[in-house]
């Protein structure tokens, strides 16, 4: 497989700047025990991590062209959809809206200048409370419009334009 | 994830409710055999085929699957190399979730017992 898992970078966000045992990590991510070890496994294999069979840091020494891989758009893409895709598939408890609105030139702009403050106060939030809440307990944000029209253009084509 | 783990993993979800017993008239092997195979004692070559045989008979009864496969000959034939790339991407990456999501599950005293 190209790219990490949405799981796998869960788990390397977890471990961050820091050096964790595997407890610690399991604790923070809230995988099941058995999904954290295998993928603490594989991790480690493909080089993402490295490990004294206690404590498992990031492997600063990983090479140019995995990085490229793992933060190519392509990858990025991949995990946006398996989210959204997760998302849609939870049932209870989930706020999911995605509708086709008829926006005027004025209120498109309104649109969009609340979607920057949006931006801004997810931004400034995250700064504020990322040192204090666990990733498991973090919640998954997107947002984002497009034209319709582009949509289904998109859609016909099937690839990139 | 080894082949023998792969193995009992599928074996495992097109059973799920099987006994040991079950299990062991299924494929032949001697009930405690089969007890220590799905507590991970390494695997004959001929236990690894009975297992795989019985897995493939299972899939090929599925009406999905004969679907799925006309399906992928349709695709190949009409979508692009970039289609297809996504597809292999996408079904890549359910694979690998799975097989690392693998709960490896230990058939206690209790169960041996009803079997």
């Amino acid at each position: 497989m190209k790219g990490l898992s949405t799981l796998e970078r869960v788990i390397l966000e977890t471990i961050g700047m820091e050096s964790l045992t595997s407890e610690k990590i399991l604790r923070d991510s809230g995988l099941h025990p058995n999904v954290c070890a295998n993928l603490l496994q594989s991790l480690v294999m493909r080089g993402f991590l490295k490990t004294n069979g206690v404590i498992y840091q990031i492997n600063k020494h990983i090479s140019e062209s995995i990085k490229e891989e793992v933060n190519s758009n392509d990858s990025k893409h991949a995990e946006s959809l398996e989210m959204i895709e997760a998302i849609l598939e939870i049932e209870n408890n989930k706020l999911f809206r995605l509708q086709k609105i008829a926006l005027d030139e004025k209120d498109l702009k309104i649109f969009h200048a609340m979607l920057l403050n949006l931006d801004s106060f997810l931004k400034e939030a995250h700064i504020k409370s990322s040192s204090m809440i666990a990733i498991k307990n973090r919640q998954v944000v997107f947002w984002g419009y497009a034209s319709l029209e582009k949509l289904m253009n998109q859609l016909v084509v099937g690839g990139p334009r | 994830m080894n082949k023998q783990q792969i193995t009992i993993q599928r074996y495992r979800q097109l059973f799920p409710q099987e006994t040991l017993r079950e299990t062991s008239i299924r494929t032949n092997i001697q009930i405690t055999r089969v007890f220590r195979l799905l507590n991970g004692k390494p695997m004959k070559v001929k236990e690894l085929e009975a297992f795989e045989k019985i897995i493939q008979h299972k899939i090929a009864e599925k009406p999905e699957m004969a679907k799925l496969k006309s399906l992928m000959d349709e695709a190949f034939a009409i979508l692009s190399q970039y289609e297809l790339n996504k597809i292999y991407d996408y079904i890549s990456r359910k694979n690998y979730l799975k097989k690392n999501s693998a709960l490896v599950t230990c058939l206690d005293d209790k169960e041996l017992m009803q079997a």
